[in-house]
C-alpha cells in the first residue's frame, strides 16, 4: 500500500515544523554551490538543447527552436530575472557584467547536440549531423554541410536525436530516440550510432529507448541517460559499450542493416528482472546506475564530467547528471566490477529555473546548464533558462564516493567523520530493491530486502567508513540513508542518501 | 515500502521556496482593424474590481478612441448627444463628457498606442465600449463583461485505477486501486506514485445557482469525459495532447452530481474541467488550466497558431516537418511574400505559396510532432518536380520514377546547403556521385526561376524558368 499523497503532504508539514523549531537550520546547498540565472536574448525562447565550449571562452548553445547562439562573457555575467512582459530573462542591473549573444545560425530542426572543431560548428538535428561554418566572416554561418544523414525520421515527435562531443577516437555519437515509446518505424531509431570523421556511420549499440543526453567519463568512456518507460523501470545512466544491447528491443529489427553488430540478440523475456535476463542475453549491458524514479528525478538528461581538477569542489572526475522534470542535478560516482560499470547516485543541487537539457563544464569549473520545460513540464516553472553553477569554495559535508565490497560498502566522505555517529548502526538505514524488467511502461520498486548492518569500521584516514551487511543482492539498487552521521565538526551530511546499483558483487 | 522522512522533506522545502508573486494587473488588449471600422474584439472579460491594464492600439489610417460605458447605455444616443454641440465636441476630441462614461482613451491618431490602467467595476455586468469619433459608433463597439467566479465542486472524491488503456474503460466494472477524498475540492492529477497507465474517476456535487444554459469545458491528456447526473455532457476520448472542448448544457436550479472520468496512457498528463454561466465567468474545477481556457468564444487560439515566422530583411529558413515536403522539409520564406518548401529527401520542391510564410506554433508550443501546412495562400504543388530531379530512364519516353513522401530515392545523398550574402539558400546534393547545386531565386512575391548547376559538367548546366513549369493549384 502506498500512502495517500494528501496525507503524506500533511505529514511533511508536521515534520518540517518540528525540525525547524528543534534544530539549527540545515546547511543549505546554496552555501556551497551558487546558481546564477543568466540573461537570454530578446525576441527568442532560448530553449537550450545543448552546450559546448568554444575557443576563447565563448559558448555555443544549440536550441530546440533550431538556433545556434554564441555567447561571450557567460563566465562572468551577472544574474537575470524573468520579465513577464518580454518573456525573457533580463539582467538585474545594467552596471553588472553582461553576456553578449550572437546568433550564428537558425532554422535547424531541434538541436540537441552542438560541438566545435577546426572552425566548424557541428550540430545534430533530428535526422542528420551537420557542420556549419562562417565563410564570409559576417558572424553568421553560411555553409551547412551534411556529415551524415544515415538514420531515419518518420515525423513522430518522439524521434529526437541527441549528439555528443567528439569522443577519444574523434568520432561523434548520435543517440536516436525510438518512434514513440515502443517501436522503431525507420532505420536506427532506438540505436546509438557513431559518425566517423569521414562521415561513415557505424551502428554501435542497440536497445536505446528515449535518451536525454550523452557524455563521457574522465577516461572517455561513453554514457547516455535513458528515461522511464517500456523496459525501463526508472531513468538510468547507461554505459555505451560498442556492440551492446541497452535493453529495449523495439529497434532490434535494424540488426538486418548492421552486419558489424552480428546477429540480432534474443529478445528479453517480459516481466522479468535485469539480473536474470543478463544471464540469457549476452549482449545486454545493465544500466550502470538507476536514477531512482521519483526521488533522484523523473527525466534524466545531460551528463557532465568534472575535469576541472578541483575548481568545482571535491568531486573530481565524477559525473553530474541533470533532470529535466525535477530541475535538478545529481551526482554519480562509478567503478568497474567484473568488467561492468556500476555505482551510486546522490542528490546534488536543485532549484534550476527550467527543465535542464544541455550542460557543459569548463576547465575553470564553471558549470553551464540550460533547457526548457516544453512538452513535459519542469519544477523550475519557467519556459526556458540558461544558468551557471559555481562552487563557492566551501566544502560541503557530503558522501564523496560509495564503493561495493564483497560483503557491503565503503563510503568515503568529503571531511573526517565524527567516529561516534559514523560507527553507529543507528545512524544508517539500508534497503535493497529492483525494478520489473518489462514491456509495460515503468515499474514499481519490487523485491525489497532489508539487510542488517553487521559491522562498521572507520578507516585510518577518518573519512572512510566500511559497512558490512548480512546480505547483498546482485542486480538490486542498494539505498542507504545516513541521517545520523555527523562530521567531526558536528555537521549532518548535506545529502544523506545514496542509491548504489549493484550489477556485480566484487570478489575482493 | 519504506519511506524515510528525510527523503520527503527536501521536495517540500523546494515547493515552499518558490516566490509568491505579487498581484499583477490583468492584461487585456484591444486594436482597431485596419480599414474595417471595427475593433478586433467584440468582447473583453475582466473580474469584478480587478486591476486591469488595457493596451489600446490603432493601426488603422483613421483616428479612433475607445469609451467604456455603464450597462444598458444607448451608444447611438451618447454620440448624438455629444454632437449636439459640435464645436465643443471637436475641442474635446470627440470624447463625450457623460455620467454614463467611466473610462475613455485619448483620441488616437493613426498608428498610435495607449496604455490605460483602471479598476474594473465591482458590479458584474455587460459594459459596452464604443468609438465615439463621428460615424464610427454603428460598427465600432463591443462589450466588456465583468464577471466573477461561479460555484465550484463540493464533496469531491477520487478513485484511482491501474491499467494500460488507449480509450476510457468502463470504470464501473473495475475495482479502484485506492480512493479517498480530495481535501481542497479541486481536480488535480497529483498521484505522485503513478505517472503512467492509470485512470481516475472524480465525483462531486455542484450547486446550480439558477435554471438556465451553462457552458462546460474540458481538456484532457489523455482521454476524459464529464457526466452530470449520470448523463454525458462532454467527452474527448483516446490518447492525445490536451485540447479544449466545450458544450452547452441546460440545468435546473439545485444540486447536481458531477462525474469526471480520465485516463493517462504515458507521457504528459493534464486534466481540466470548468463551466461558465450568464452571470459568472469560466470557473475551473481543476488546478491545472489549459491556455486560453477563460477567453471568450472566438478568441481561443489553438496550439497550432500564434508563432508566425515573418521574413523581414533576409529569407527565413525553417527546417521542420512541413506538409507534403517529406520528413526532412526545409521551408524558405522570402521578404515580400514568396515562399517555398524543399524536400531534402527527393531533392525537389515541396510546395510554393504566397503571403504569410509559416506558423511555428505546432512545433514550438508542444513536443514538436506533426506536419505544418503553409500559412499563406495560393499554395501550388509543382507536381512535375515532386519526383527526384535526375533519373536514368530505360528509354526517353519511359516513366519518371516516383518517390513516396518520406523516402530517400536511391542514388541521392543530401549534402546540405549554402547561403549567399542575401541569405538565399542553394541546396547541395549528390546523385550517383554527381555533385549538384539547386537554387531557387525570388524577387518580391514573384518567382524568377530555379537553377540546377552541375559544376563538373558545365555543359549540363540547366536554367529553367518558372513559367514553363506545370503547376497544379492546391485543393
Amino acid at each position: 500500500m502506498k500512502p495517500h499523497p494528501f496525507l503524506l503532504a500533511a505529514t511533511f508539514v508536521a515534520s518540517v515544523a518540528s525540525v525547524s523549531s528543534a534544530q539549527a537550520p540545515d546547511p543549505t546547498e546554496a552555501e556551497y554551490y551558487r546558481i546564477t540565472t543568466l540573461p537570454t536574448p530578446a525576441g527568442t525562447a532560448l530553449e537550450v538543447g545543448s552546450i559546448d565550449l568554444l575557443p576563447e571562452g565563448k559558448l555555443a548553445l544549440g536550441t530546440r527552436r533550431g538556433e545556434v547562439w554564441l555567447v561571450s562573457n557567460a563566465q562572468t555575467a551577472g544574474a537575470a530575472v524573468w520579465n513577464n512582459e518580454s518573456q525573457v530573462f533580463e539582467a538585474e542591473s545594467p552596471s553588472q557584467p553582461q553576456a553578449a549573444y550572437q546568433r550564428f545560425a537558425e532554422g535547424q530542426h531541434e538541436l540537441l547536440g552542438v560541438t566545435w572543431k577546426d572552425g566548424w560548428l557541428y550540430a545534430t538535428n533530428r535526422y542528420e549531423l551537420l557542420r556549419r561554418k562562417d565563410q564570409d566572416g559576417d558572424g553568421k554561418a553560411d555553409l551547412f554541410e551534411t556529415v551524415s544523414a544515415k538514420w531515419g525520421v518518420s515525423g513522430d515527435y518522439h524521434e529526437y536525436t541527441f549528439g555528443s562531443r567528439f569522443d577519444k577516437n574523434g568520432d561523434l555519437w548520435a543517440l536516436c530516440c525510438l518512434t514513440g515509446s515502443f517501436s522503431s518505424k525507420v532505420p536506427f531509431r532506438g540505436w546509438a550510432l557513431r559518425i566517423k570523421p569521414d562521415g561513415t556511420m557505424v551502428p554501435t549499440c542497440s536497445g536505446v529507448r528515449s535518451p536525454g543526453g550523452v557524455g563521457f567519463d574522465a577516461d572517455g568512456e561513453v554514457y547516455y541517460t535513458d528515461n522511464q518507460g517500456p523496459w525501463h523501470g526508472s531513468c538510468t545512466l547507461q554505459h555505451l559499450v560498442p556492440g551492446s544491447f541497452q535493453g529495449h528491443p523495439g529497434g532490434n529489427d535494424w540488426y538486418a542493416l548492421a552486419p558489424n553488430m552480428g546477429p540480432r540478440p534474443q529478445d528479453p523475456m517480459d516481466k522479468s528482472r535485469m539480473v536474470v535476463e543478463r544471464e540469457k542475453v549476452k549482449e545486454l549491458v545493465p544500466p550502470a546506475v538507476y536514477m531512482v524514479h521519483g526521488r533522484i528525478g523523473n527525466s534524466s538528461s545531460a551528463i557532465v564530467c568534472d575535469q576541472s581538477e578541483g575548481k568545482f569542489g571535491p568531486f573530481q572526475k565524477q559525473l553530474f547528471v541533470t533532470d529535466q522534470s525535477h530541475s535538478s542535478i545529481s551526482r554519480v560516482c562509478l567503478e568497474t566490477v567484473n568488467g561492468v560499470k556500476q555505482g551510486a547516485v546522490i542528490p546534488f543541487l536543485k532549484g534550476l529555473k527550467s527543465g535542464p537539457i544541455g550542460a557543459r563544464m569548463g576547465a575553470d569549473g564553471k558549470f553551464f546548464v540550460g533547457g526548457s520545460d516544453r512538452g513535459w513540464g519542469a519544477r523550475g516553472g519557467k519556459p526556458f533558462a540558461f544558468e551557471r553553477v559555481e562552487w563557492t569554495g566551501k566544502v560541503p559535508f557530503e558522501i564523496h564516493e560509495m564503493r561495493a565490497k564483497p560483503d557491503g560498502f565503503e563510503l568515503t566522505f568529503t571531511e573526517p567523520v565524527d567516529p561516534n555517529t559514523a560507527a553507529s548502526p543507528e545512524s544508517y538505514s539500508f534497503r535493497e530493491f529492483t525494478y520489473i524488467y518489462q514491456s509495460a511502461y515503468g515499474s514499481p520498486e519490487v523485491d525489497d530486502v532489508i539487510p542488517k548492518i553487521e559491522k562498521i569500521e572507520i578507516g585510518a584516514d577518518g573519512k572512510s567508513v566500511r559497512i558490512k551487511l548480512d546480505k547483498l543482492t546482485k542486480g538490486h539498487v542498494h539505498e542507504v540513508h545516513m541521517d545520523g552521521v555527523r562530521s567531526k565538526g558536528g555537521r549532518p551530511v548535506l545529502h544523506p542518501v545514496a542509491y548504489y546499483t549493484l550489477n556485480e558483487i566484487p570478489a575482493k | 515500502m519504506i519511506r524515510l522522512r528525510s527523503l520527503l522533506v527536501p521536495s517540500l522545502l523546494a515547493g515552499l521556496a518558490s516566490p509568491l508573486l505579487a498581484q499583477a494587473p490583468a492584461k487585456i488588449s484591444l486594436r482597431t482593424l485596419s480599414a474595417q471600422m471595427k475593433f478586433d474584439l467584440a468582447e473583453l472579460r475582466v473580474q469584478p474590481g480587478a486591476k486591469v491594464r488595457l493596451t489600446f492600439e490603432n493601426p488603422d489610417d483613421l483616428p479612433h478612441n475607445v469609451v467604456f460605458c455603464d450597462p444598458g447605455t444607448d451608444l447611438e444616443k451618447l454620440v448624438l448627444k455629444m454632437l449636439e454641440k459640435p464645436e465643443e465636441a471637436m475641442k474635446a476630441n470627440f470624447l463625450p463628457e457623460d455620467p454614463k462614461v467611466w473610462l475613455k482613451s485619448r483620441l488616437l491618431n493613426p498608428h498610435e498606442k495607449q496604455e490605460l490602467e483602471f479598476t474594473a467595476p465591482s458590479k458584474p455586468g455587460a459594459y459596452p465600449y464604443v468609438c465615439t469619433f463621428p460615424g464610427h459608433a454603428a460598427t465600432m463597439r463591443g462589450v466588456l463583461k465583468v464577471l466573477g467566479e461561479g460555484p465550484k465542486l463540493q464533496d469531491l472524491k477520487f478513485a484511482v485505477y491501474h491499467g494500460a488503456w488507449t480509450k476510457l474503460p468502463d470504470f464501473k466494472s473495475l475495482t479502484p486501486h485506492r480512493q479517498g477524498e480530495v481535501g481542497d475540492n479541486r481536480i488535480a492529477l497529483n498521484f505522485d506514485d503513478y505517472k503512467n497507465q492509470y485512470g481516475v474517476v472524480f465525483t462531486g456535487k455542484l450547486e446550480v445557482p439558477e435554471s438556465g444554459e451553462y457552458t462546460f469545458s474540458l481538456a484532457g491528456d489523455d482521454g476524459a469525459r464529464l457526466l452530470i447526473d449520470g448523463r454525458q455532457v462532454l467527452a474527448d476520448d483516446g490518447v492525445h495532447p490536451s485540447r479544449l472542448v466545450e458544450a452547452k448544457h441546460k440545468l435546473r436550479k439545485g444540486t447536481v452530481s458531477v462525474r469526471v472520468e480520465y485516463f493517462q496512457a504515458e507521457g504528459g498528463a493534464d486534466l481540466y474541467v470548468g463551466w461558465a454561466g450568464d452571470r459568472f465567468a469560466t470557473t475551473a474545477f481543476s488546478k491545472w488550466t489549459p491556455p486560453d481556457w477563460n477567453k471568450p468564444p472566438g478568441q481561443k487560439t489553438d496550439e497550432f497558431t500564434g508563432l508566425p515566422l515573418e521574413p523581414k530583411a533576409a529569407p527565413i529558413i525553417y527546417r521542420n516537418f512541413i506538409a507534403e515536403s517529406g520528413n526532412r522539409g526545409i521551408g524558405v520564406g522570402f521578404p515580400g511574400g514568396f515562399n517555398f518548401s524543399w524536400n531534402a529527401e527527393s531533392q525537389s520542391l515541396g510546395l510554393l505559396w504566397r503571403g504569410a510564410f509559416m506558423d511555428a506554433a505546432r512545433h514550438w508550443k508542444n513536443r514538436g510532432g506533426g506536419a505544418q501546412p503553409p500559412a499563406g495562400f495560393d499554395v501550388l504543388r509543382p507536381a512535375a518536380l515532386s519526383a527526384a530531379p535526375l533519373a536514368v530512364l530505360a528509354d526517353a519516353d519511359g516513366p519518371w520514377p516516383e518517390v513516396v513522401n518520406g523516402d530517400v530515392p536511391a542514388g541521392y545523398t543530401w549534402k546540405g546547403y549554402r547561403l549567399d550574402r542575401a541569405g538565399v539558400p542553394s541546396f547541395l546534393y549528390s546523385w550517383n556521385g554527381v555533385e549538384v547545386e539547386d537554387r531557387i531565386v525570388a524577387e518580391g512575391a514573384k518567382v524568377l526561376g530555379g537553377r540546377l548547376v552541375i559544376p563538373a559538367r558545365s555543359e549540363m548546366e540547366i536554367t529553367y524558368s518558372w513559367d514553363s513549369v506545370p503547376v497544379v493549384p492546391s485543393r
